[in-house]
């Protein structure tokens, strides 16, 4: 509690630390995913380890490197198959979804890594309802900016920009998926994803696709960046399974973040990151190992 | 020159090129706090080992074809006192990154080591590292002079040209260890590679000119 009030302080104090997306603070939680018997992650840890290959591909990285980076004004497309398009500002969007809420998700990378986050944000529900997709919209595709000249990791080609991810509509309307704009009650950092991060907390943690600049509403399935990368690595669905694992390493447990002091903790990792209650409809019938 | 020579020669100087590198992850960890290392402190280590192991081995690889390039060099010679030092030490630090390994996966349980293992020998970025160190012990054991005299000095060559399958199999498990192929691989094993086909030209000229002559 002491270290988020100092970085509070801090954000107060030091110039060139206002991120977009300041609407809505101070959120309200959401008492229905308060995280009970989950423990936060703390501040410093989420803000420093971080995987956000445009600003380099060491966890260290991120940070410094995107600190100088601006974020605000941010300005958002929402189109493709739907009857209300529009481009907004982020802070707009905060006031037309009707403001953010505080949720506490548990993160679960596909390194073999989690954490537990509390975000602000507000459900991806009620962005799709107010762009109102026609029937023919099957799928999300979320795109990720690029701008070469002010995000230095996006003159090589690690990946390939600009970073895609994408939802089935189901899994987009899931009362679980959410847009991130804050972070412990903080608007959220740059290597975080400043200013609006996709956060859903049933899959791996490429799956949340950060700073998006466009949100579209597709009828075929979009080849997501990672999948493009390593189709045999890295899937579309992306659903956290202990029983389907990564050809590299196994997905049976996890360390987990910041516990355990110098050995570190590990738990067992959880089918659909213990969300199955809330997602295992989704994938009836469906068979996880092929579809991964 | 001279000064550099005698440092080259000094088994001190080497031991302490050797161990230096081993403590380096206790500046970030212990003293600097950085949240990104205290995050997973041992998996920062874990690689920290690797890399250094890495290092060691290409280093040590590079010891022969220098020699040979340059036969004269007072340095080179220095360098070449060293090769079991160096040799061993690499399979030194490679046998701490494989302890890290079972107790980042496993911690003090040692019921979880059978599945660790299993996981290991069935996915081939864990195995090579496997392989890889098992030839850096043998190799290790059989560096005892009395090994030499045991085995017999073709059969003992022989035995360490196993040392260039163990860098080929730690090129791999390096390449294979992160979601990226990371461009170290390229600046460690390129310059290793650069002096063997030099050597190789060389020897080659040599052996003809021998026949020739």
């Amino acid at each position: 509690m002491k270290q988020v009030a100092a970085s509070l302080l801090g954000a107060a104090f030091v110039p060139g630390l206002a991120r977009a997306a300041t609407a809505g603070f101070p959120a309200k939680t959401n008492a229905a995913f308060a995280g009970a018997g989950l423990k936060p992650t703390a501040y410093d840890l989420i803000t420093s380890y971080n995987n956000f290959y445009e600003f380099g591909t060491g966890k260290s990285d991120p940070k410094p490197n995107a600190a100088d980076w601006k974020t605000e004004p941010w300005t958002v497309e929402i189109g493709g198959l739907c009857r209300k398009p529009m481009k907004v500002d982020v802070n707009d969007l905060i006031t037309k979804v009707g403001g953010i809420e505080q949720r506490v998700y548990r993160m679960r990378c596909v390194e073999a890594w989690s954490m537990v986050i509390p975000w602000d944000g507000f459900p991806l529900a009620k962005l799709i309802a107010l762009a109102d997709p026609l029937a023919t919209a099957k799928y999300v595709k979320f795109t990720t900016v690029y701008d070469p000249k002010h995000i230095a990791g996006q003159n090589e080609s690690t990946l390939d920009w600009p970073y895609v991810e994408g939802l089935r509509m189901d899994e987009a309307n899931n009362e679980l998926t959410f847009i991130a704009t804050g972070i412990y009650g903080k608007p959220i950092p740059n290597q975080n994803g400043a200013p609006l991060r996709l956060v859903t907390p049933w899959k791996y943690g490429f799956k949340g696709a950060k700073s998006l600049v466009k949100i579209e509403f597709v009828a075929k399935q979009p080849r997501n960046t990672w999948n493009v990368m390593a189709p045999d690595e890295y899937g579309f669905y992306a659903n956290v399974n202990p029983e389907v694992d990564h050809p590299r390493w196994s997905q049976a447990s996890e360390r987990v973040i910041g516990a355990g002091g110098i050995f570190g903790a590990r738990q067992r990792t959880l089918l659909f990151n213990g969300y199955a209650k809330e997602v295992a409809g989704l994938y009836r019938g469906m068979d996880l190992t092929k579809y991964f | 020159m001279d000064f550099l020579v005698r440092a080259v020669r000094s088994k001190a100087v080497v031991w302490t090129i050797i161990v230096l590198p081993g403590l380096w992850p206790i500046w970030p960890l212990a003293v600097e706090h950085d949240p990104s290392r205290l995050a997973d402190p041992l998996k920062y280590i874990l690689h920290h080992l690797g890399f250094v192991a890495c290092l060691l081995l290409v280093t040590v690889l590079t010891f022969s074809p220098l020699r040979v390039l340059w036969p004269k060099s007072k340095i080179v010679q220095a360098l070449n006192r060293h090769r079991r030092l160096v040799g061993v030490s690499a399979a030194v630090y490679a046998s701490l990154h494989f302890c890290t390994h079972l107790i980042y996966e496993g911690g003090t349980d040692v019921s979880a080591l059978p599945s660790i293992l299993r996981t290991a020998v069935r996915k081939p970025f864990q195995l090579t590292g496997l392989i890889a160190l098992t030839i850096l012990l043998v190799l290790a054991v059989t560096s005892l002079r009395v090994a030499i005299r045991w085995l017999g000095g073709r059969r003992w060559k022989n035995l360490h040209r196993l040392a260039y399958v163990a860098a080929a199999l730690v090129a791999y498990h390096q390449a294979a260890a992160r979601k990226i192929f990371p461009k170290q691989v390229l600046w460690i094993f390129i310059p290793l590679i650069v002096l063997e086909v030099a050597r190789l030209i060389k020897s080659r000229k040599t052996s003809v000119a021998a026949r020739e002559g």
